[in-house]
């Protein structure tokens, strides 16, 4: 997205390649930031082709439209693209472009690293499309690639794991280049507790990342023995045990929808501030609750498995950690609305999305704290509540932020203000069709409709309708969005530095488009 | 800021109110000043150890 700027701007001596070379070899931090992006935003449109899929086929009872089969490798896929090829990408492009502007840094810590943790990912995301043309297709055992169904696929079963720990290189370098920008390099006065929110945010998921992705890595490495040299760490039949893996996984994956959400706390944290026109409520409270959240989220983990078998004691202490954890995150919402009391209010379309946020993530909330309560889980568990708790928290939550945080930074990165009208017209469009899509699943879900089959009894067929054509209308009013983007890139009013009136902090300081190269002389924090 | 001379009590107090989202304001200023980030994370992680402790001994009493 900076690309024009950089010819205006390379006037620092050494040459540049040009073309697709410069982009391969680029060590520049906002030329890294829109590879993220764009890499997600492509992804976004693969993945959610494949939801599209999805609903086609549950628009009625039957089978009309796709075989069981491809409609669990649909499933399958879209859940690990969205999770790893999406929305994780789209938080680190942010990071690359808005940490080094907003801490006063001249770039990450570690260029050539990061050059390397972009590029694998396409590769990556290269393997797991593939998969579908492999013989048998692609991995249909579910994006949390329990056992036995993993270990007794093909070939594409192979590709997955191996995407997994590509994906998971690059997180660990990602993460590691984030800290040490963070730790080493912010401007003089900068202190931890001038940081802005989407900073700290975003260095707490990157201690989350390192804490839980070698987890992840361990558990897909002992899959792939599993399949390939005859280890029995997850097969009942060799002395194994298949559950050890949910807990594996799980002890992964709870704090892995935290590394999908922190960023987007971080992000609403500096959003509502600027259209509030008031600082953040509780600026320290945030910083707190965000570190207690982070360490809470490694003892919640068999929640998501409170149906295979565990000790009545386990359940309790899993049901109680699972609700405490709810606290500090309750506190966060309080301080968004607080933040907004009173305030100056403007409603652009970045404050409309973290408005959205805030008031659908909640409701994700409130789901999941029924989802925590053992017995009600035992009721809920593996049907379309569970589907629509965390598309709430993922598709409202983390997705709607970072169209918040794309529609409110667009300005800086593209040098040009989007279309306003239209980026209202994509949110009334997107948050309509959003809660048609996802709110009746609640219902599919307490009437007892399960998740991941292709088929359904009839008496679910009016709300599966009704989430079918919210999902149609969801997906291509995306296409809203991606024509915006690509309308501020190619022109348009020019933005100011500031951008947003009530902006506050080092990135709105430099001309808008960001220069390619920023702050090689730090600025002073007073 | 050239001597942190918080004590072990004020670190807890700090992580205490942080596993419930809400520090006032003034106390927060002095944590600032007087905390080093190596006695609130090491606080942090055996607060966590105690809070888990905490939950077992209630399921205890509940189960039993
Ligand atoms: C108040 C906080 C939350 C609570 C109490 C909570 C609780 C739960 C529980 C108990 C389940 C298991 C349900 C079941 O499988 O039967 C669950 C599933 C899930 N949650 Fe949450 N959750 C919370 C926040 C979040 C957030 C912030 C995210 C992501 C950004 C998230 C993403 C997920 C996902 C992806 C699943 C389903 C995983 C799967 O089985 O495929 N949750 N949640
Ligand atoms: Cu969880």
């Amino acid at each position: 997205m900076a690309h024009d700027a950089t010819h205006a701007h390379d006037d620092h001596g050494h040459a540049q390649p040009s073309g697709i070379m410069r982009w391969l070899t680029t060590t520049n931090h906002k030329d890294i930031g829109s590879l993220y992006m764009w890499f997600a935003g492509i992804m976004f449109l693969i993945a959610g082709t494949m939801a599209l899929v999805i609903r086609a086929e549950l628009f009625q009872p039957g089978l009309q439209v796709v075989d069981p089969e491809f409609f669990n490798q649909m499933t399958t896929l879209h859940g690990l693209i969205m999770v790893f090829g999406v929305i994780m990408p789209a938080w680190a492009g942010f990071a690359n472009w808005q940490i080094p502007l907003m801490i006063g840094a001249p770039d990450m810590a570690f260029p050539r690293m990061n050059n390397w943790g972009f590029w694998l990912l396409p590769v990556a995301g290269f393997l797991l499309v593939l998969t579908l043309f492999m013989p048998g297709g692609g991995p249909a055992g579910g994006w949390t690639m329990y056992p036995p169904l993993f270990i007794q696929g093909g070939i594409s079963y192979d590709l997955t794991i191996f995407a997994v720990h590509i994906l998971g290189a690059s997180s660990i370098m990602g993460s590691i280049n984030i800290i040490t920008t963070i730790l080493n390099m912010r401007a003089p006065g900068m202190t931890m507790m001038k940081m802005p929110l989407f900073v700290w945010t975003w260095l707490i998921t990157a201690y989350l990342l390192i804490a839980t992705v070698p987890v992840l890595a361990g558990a897909v490495t002992m899959l792939l023995t599993d399949r390939n040299f005859d280890t029995h760490f997850f097969n009942a039949a060799g002395g194994g045990d298949p559950v050890m893996f949910q807990h594996i996984f799980w002890f992964f994956g709870h704090p892995e929808v935290y590394i999908l959400i922190l960023p987007a706390f971080g992000v609403v944290s500096q959003i509502i501030p600027t259209f509030a026109r008031k600082p953040l409520f509780g600026y320290a409270s945030m910083v707190y609750a965000t570190a207690s959240i982070a360490i809470l989220s490694f003892i919640v983990w068999a929640h998501h498995m409170f149906t295979v078998g565990m000790p009545a004691t386990a359940q309790l202490f899993f049901m109680y950690s699972t609700m405490l954890i709810a606290v500090p995150t309750g506190v966060k919402v309080f301080n968004w609305v607080a933040t907004m009391w009173k305030g100056s209010m403007t409603f652009e379309t970045p404050m409309l999305f973290a408005i959205a946020f805030v008031c659908l993530f909640t409701i994700g909330g409130f789901s999941g704290l029924v989802c925590a309560m053992t017995p009600v889980d035992i009721q809920i568990h593996d049907t379309y509540y569970v589907v629509a708790h965390f598309h709430y928290v993922l598709v409202s939550g983390a997705l709607f932020a970072i169209i918040a945080g794309v529609y409110y930074w667009l300005p800086k990165w593209t040098g040009h203000m989007y279309d306003e009208r239209l980026g209202k017209l994509h949110f009334w469009l997107s948050v309509i069709s959003m809660n048609i899509t996802f709110f009746p699943m609640h219902f599919l879900g307490l009437a007892g409709m399960p998740r991941r089959y292709a088929d359904y009894a009839l008496q679910f067929a009016e709300f599966n309708a009704i989430a079918s054509v919210g999902a149609f209308l969801f997906g291509f009013s995306q296409l809203i969005f991606l024509y915006l983007i690509i309308k501020a890139i190619k022109g348009g009013q020019k933005a100011t530095d500031q951008v947003w009136e009530g902006a506050e902090g080092l990135e709105w300081t430099v001309p808008s488009p960001a220069p390619y190269h920023t702050f090689e002389t730090a600025p002073v924090v007073k | 800021m050239a001597e942190h001379r918080g004590s072990l009590w004020q670190a807890a107090r700090a992580v205490f109110w942080s596993f419930f989202g809400v520090r006032k304001k003034s106390h927060y200023e002095q944590d600032a000043v007087q905390l080093t980030p190596v006695q609130v994370i090491v606080m942090g992680l055996a607060s966590a150890a105690l809070f888990v402790l905490i939950l077992l001994g209630i399921v205890w009493l509940v189960a039993n």
